[in-house]
């Protein structure tokens, strides 16, 4: 599959990493060339700096032919912007998008988006940690 | 009426003077700066708040259930498109205007429920192309949620509708000539209008019969 990834934070980074093992084909952008830092030697993919918000850098990362886009840039708003322009104008078949706000995550994923919010998921774990251990 | 602008940079600051004149509207400014809020607060008063204008729970707070109007004017178009549509969406906010800063963006707004969009480069194209003779079609207004705007097109020499009745021109779907402005002042044509040269057409169109209306219409352009 073809993959482009939005954002190389620490999870960015180790999706794309453990996706070129998986032997997808991977591209990455970040607005900072140092983020590129966080990804393994093992990472085969190719690094593209720039923002996924600009159409000229998505262009240019083939939007036009990826199969999934995945938003993982630290501003949930960038992220929205960015997952809806892959799907309603460059027709990107799946879309994921990180959303941090809990409710405007269950917002976009009524409107369309295949969201998850990481705070919800990190207050299920850390509530569910306290009671098995107990 | 109640207003929710939220952005207080340069647009903002200017949109919250001219409300303040209208003393019949309720108006909230919302800054995501602390340190520039409590700037504009000293200036315009109480009715700049700090906080995050995309933030559904903020947002609740400062009344947008019983908004008529948000705007949304920060320089960041990703912030101005989510807070559109959050006011939209989860808060039934009855009209939204958002500034795009990037002209790309604005067909994606467009088709994502923004009612109106503002665009900065938008408008100063508009300005350049009313003094260019070459670029003979003006757009004027964007209809709310369509594809459709309102443009201004000159009739020129050489254009291939010049001399011809409306009905014998092939427009492209969903062209409507409403207005022609001639010699004899403005009328709402008929089948037999026949357009002359120097002649205004005011018509609605679809964005993407912008350059087919143009030629149709405003004729050749300068070494085309």
């Amino acid at each position: 599959m073809r993959i482009l990834i939005m954002g190389c934070g620490r999870v960015g980074a180790g999706l794309a990493t453990q996706l070129t093992d998986e032997g997808h084909e991977v591209t990455v952008l970040d607005t900072d060339a140092f983020a590129f830092r966080r990804l393994l030697p093992n990472f085969h993919g190719t690094r593209l700096v720039g923002s996924g918000t600009d159409d000229r850098i998505l262009q240019e990362a083939g939007i036009e032919q990826t199969d999934c886009f995945i938003a993982l840039a630290s501003g949930d708003n960038r992220n929205i912007l960015a997952s809806q322009k892959a799907k309603e104008i460059y027709g990107v078949k799946t879309v994921v998008t990180r959303v941090k706000d809990p409710l405007r995550a269950e917002l976009f994923s009524r409107l369309g988006l295949h969201t998850f919010s990481p705070t919800k998921v990190g207050v299920t774990l850390a509530h569910d940690a306290i009671f098995q251990g107990a | 009426m109640y207003i929710i602008v939220v952005g207080g940079g340069a647009v903002g600051h200017g949109l919250a003077l001219e409300l303040q004149q209208m003393p019949d509207h309720e108006v909230a400014i919302v800054e995501l700066s602390g340190s520039r809020a409590s700037s504009l607060r000293s200036e315009i008063g109480e009715m700049v708040v700090h906080g995050d204008g995309s933030e559904i729970a903020f947002l609740e707070g400062v009344g947008a259930g019983r908004a008529d109007l948000l705007i949304a004017v920060t320089a960041d178009d990703g912030a101005n498109l989510v807070t559109c549509q959050v006011a939209k969406h989860w808060f039934n906010v009855k009209r939204t205007i958002a500034r795009v800063n990037d002209p790309r963006n604005e067909a994606l707004f467009l088709r994502l429920g923004v009612d109106s969009i503002v665009s900065a480069a938008g408008a100063v194209m508009a300005q350049i192309e009313a003094t260019l003779p070459e670029h003979t079609i003006i757009p004027l207004m964007a209809l709310e949620g369509s594809r459709l705007h309102v443009v201004d097109i000159r009739v020129q020499e050489g254009s291939p509708a010049a001399g011809r009745a409306l009905r014998d021109l092939e427009f492209p779907p969903e062209v409507l000539v409403s207005v022609v402005i001639g010699k004899q002042g403005a009328n709402v044509p008929s089948g037999d209008t026949v357009l002359q040269v120097g002649d205004e057409v005011i018509a609605v169109i679809p964005r993407e019969s912008d350059a087919a209306v143009r030629k149709m219409i405003a004729g050749p352009t300068e070494g085309a």
